[in-house]
């Protein structure tokens, strides 16, 4: 089982758009997918038309291995489910060693009801905390959108020397270029830059800037599923390839 | 979404567009019917061995469509030409869960019409997907449809599930392990029952018993003509010989029931009706033997098998042809149809001396005499009897399963499988001790049919048939070795005082 964090230190980079469209990829070839709703401000669970539950919110929760299962949602896709936001996630760093624990009590469970997953995608809060920390210890990679801004480059360097300073591994850091706009050089000379100063980090994929994913409040679901077609749609399959190709490798 | 294992359903179409739009409980009811239609065989053997085992299969263009007992769903698209033997078919999903199939039996369509699909969503007022159901609606050309639900729960939606699955169960769906598409879809098909069950009041006497037991098997028979005629499998000629055979026996093994000229008449125009049959169906036993006898010699010796079954293949063909043309004759159509009538309405047989014993006594006395006489007969063999009381041992046991299976349902259930199953045993080693023999008899009669033409090709025949002649020589020898063992294990402590109990009251 594979764990991968969508994380951005940053707001409004399509953070969000990135965990959905990723996860009904994933969802599409055929890994069972379990997307889990971490940022309060996020709207993944919203793009999925799944409704918060107000029972989640105990701190104590991820030690109930019912109430976690049972907080589940199918999404309307196969092989995509969704654990919706509104939580507190003090011991999520201990539900996500119990996750890769194949022996563990919550592992188990998931199996007894059928819904072993294949990979984990988390829609974390963009800021560093105690939960970033952990997950970023506990996932197998962390996917980061950015947007090729000045501001981005600051906030991406912040974050590989946090990786530095705690002892993770910057390897796990697969950062894309996000909102990108092809009319404007800025982007393009930002993009250069970061790339070389930032070796083997960046993916190949980009994601352009597009209306499509916009409208994605509006149907309220993946632009992947929606528009399959769009540039913007085959972009993220395209993520997801070499998101996946990169970590089965590691 | 997670997929769960539910029972597939079997919907009346009907109940289908009652469902769109309507609000069930906190939702609403969403159904989305597919613009395309296409044309479906149903496909079963034709004693419906998947509908007995709770399988529904069609072909859909080149695809078959399989629903299993545990309520999966299989497909595979790669079935060029109609499906008939599961042997034939492309490796693939359907075809390894379609295993059980007999080997000797081709799929046929029972029933043909036409197929769509309907999507049935529980949405809440989000337009969040709660409960799902995919439909094949399948439509016969006359009558109404029935659809094929596959329900789809998502994990955390537990209510709407239920709440969908009480939609459906009010809207009149049963789970497909208990209905099968064939039954809704073609209310006027007839199943095909090679082993009819008998209505018999518990007093009938034995004369009812025989015309019940013979009323019961002509159908048999007639049902199986066209799958002979349309050389469908070789299974249909079988069972049409079965059922003659049956009959026939009851005629001569209960004895007394008709009267003497009766019992001659009846046995002479059954007798006539096996008689055409005869050929075709060696023939088609030595086809079926093709593989073992080219296993049983070396490669050296296979063009003369080679040879052997070209030429059965080919006697086949006119023999097949022959056998056609008389069951479609006008004087066997007369011939069966007279004797369905005479069964049908027995007034005009002529009862024996015993047709009044109540059925239960006149077939204990004779399971019992049959019973004595394999006992009589067992009792003289051993490694040095001749093959002829062998030959009788295997008759008088054949005659006894047929006896017993015939009045079974005048006696105690669990005893009588009690008894069956040894016999069973029992009939299988003689029956291959009979088959070595029969079949080398049949090739000695081959090699001494050939005619004097071509030399060369007869040399090679004879080499490779008078080898084989020699190796099934051996195996019936084995066959034989084990005859008085097998004798043993069926006439047990047990099935001694069974058959005194049930058959002698309780008496040696």
């Amino acid at each position: 089982m594979k764990i991968i964090a969508c994380y951005s230190n940053k707001g409004g980079v399509g953070k969000t758009a990135t965990a959905v469209n990723l996860s009904y990829a994933l969802a599409d070839a055929g890994y069972r997918t379990l997307l889990c709703d971490l940022d309060p401000q996020g709207a993944s669970s919203f793009y999925f038309r799944v409704k918060p539950s107000k029972k989640l919110t105990e701190t104590k929760f991820f030690d109930d291995v019912e109430r976690f299962t049972k907080s589940i949602r199918g999404s309307d896709y196969d092989n995509l489910d969704i654990l919706p936001a509104n939580m507190t996630f003090r011991d999520f760093d201990v539900f996500l060693s119990r996750m890769k624990n194949s022996r563990s009590r919550l592992k188990k469970a998931l199996k007894s009801v059928k819904s072993d997953y294949d990979v984990i995608l988390l829609d974390c809060p963009p800021n560093i905390s105690t939960l970033s920390e952990n997950v970023f210890s506990a996932a197998d990679g962390i996917v980061v959108p950015v947007i090729p801004t000045t501001l981005s480059q600051r906030t991406f360097q912040q974050l590989e020397e946090f990786f530095r300073e705690n002892g993770l591994p910057p390897k796990k850091l697969h950062a894309f270029f996000s909102m990108t706009q092809g009319v404007k050089s800025l982007h393009g000379q930002t993009m250069d830059e970061m790339r070389k100063e930032h070796k083997k980090r960046f993916l190949e994929t980009q994601i352009a800037f597009a209306s499509d994913v916009e409208r994605m409040g509006v149907h309220r679901a993946p632009v992947v599923a929606t528009a399959p077609r769009s540039a913007v749609a085959v972009a993220y399959r395209q993520l997801h390839d070499e998101v996946m190709e990169r970590l089965n490798k590691a | 979404m997670t997929i769960l294992p539910v029972p597939t359903y079997l919907v009346p179409t009907s109940a289908l567009d009652a469902f769109s739009g309507a609000p069930s409980g906190k939702l609403i009811a969403q159904l989305i019917r597919s613009e395309d239609d296409s044309a479906f065989d149903l496909l079963d053997t034709f004693d419906e061995d998947l509908r007995q085992r709770g399988m529904c299969l069609l072909q859909v263009g080149a695809e078959l469509i399989l629903w299993t007992a545990d309520g999966a769903m299989l497909g595979q698209s790669d079935v060029g030409a109609p499906a008939r033997f599961v042997a034939n078919l492309p490796s693939g999903p359907v075809k390894d869960a379609l295993g059980c199939v007999p080997a000797l039996r081709s799929l046929v369509p029972l029933g043909q019409g036409r197929l769509s699909s309907a999507q049935l969503a529980l949405v809440d007022d989000e337009e969040k997907t709660q409960a799902r159901a995919k439909f094949h609606v399948l439509a016969a050309e006359v009558g109404q449809g029935v659809a094929i639900a596959q329900l789809q729960s998502l994990r955390g939606y537990d209510k709407a599930f239920e709440q969908l699955q009480n939609d459906l169960a009010l809207a009149g769906a049963v789970p497909l392990t208990d209905a099968h598409p064939l039954k809704a879809l073609f209310p006027d098909h007839q199943p095909y029952v090679a082993k009819p069950d008998l209505d018999l009041a518990e007093d009938a006497t034995a004369f009812e018993t025989a015309n019940a037991i013979i009323g019961a098997y002509l159908p048999v028979a007639r049902r199986n003509e066209q799958g002979v005629i349309d050389d469908i499998d070789v299974e249909y000629l079988h069972d049409y010989r079965i059922a003659l055979r049956k009959i026939r026996s009851v005629i001569s093994l209960f004895k007394g029931v008709y009267s003497d000229k009766q019992t001659e008449k009846l046995k002479q125009r059954f007798s006539d009706l096996m008689a055409p049959t005869g050929r075709l169906r060696d023939l088609d036993v030595y086809l079926l033997e093709r593989e073992f006898f080219f296993d049983l010699l070396p490669e050296s010796l296979h063009g003369g098998l080679e040879r052997m079954f070209e030429m059965f293949a080919a006697e086949r063909g006119q023999a097949l042809q022959k056998l056609s043309k008389h069951l479609k004759s006008k004087g066997y159509e007369a011939e069966i149809t007279k004797l369905i009538h005479l069964f049908d309405t027995p007034k005009k047989l002529h009862a024996g001396p015993e047709a009044d014993a109540p059925a239960h006594d006149f077939a204990s006395a004779l399971i019992w005499k049959r019973y004595r006489k394999i006992c009589k007969i067992a009792a003289g063999i051993d490694d040095q009897t001749e093959d002829e009381e062998v030959h009788e041992l295997r008759i008088q046991c054949k005659k006894l399963r047929y006896l017993m299976e015939f009045f079974a349902p005048a006696f105690p259930k669990d005893d009588f499988k009690s008894l069956i199953k040894p016999l069973k045993k029992l009939q299988d080693n003689l029956g291959l001790f009979n088959d070595y023999s029969v079949q080398q008899e049949s090739l000695k009669d081959f090699l001494e049919g050939l005619g004097a033409g071509d030399h060369a090709g007869n040399m090679q025949l004879a080499q490779s048939v008078g080898a084989l002649i020699a190796v099934l020589h051996q195996r019936q020898l084995a066959e034989r070795q084990k005859v008085v063992e097998s004798f043993a294990a069926f006439n047990s402590p047990e099935t001694q005082a069974t058959f005194r109990d049930l058959f002698h009251g309780g008496e040696g």
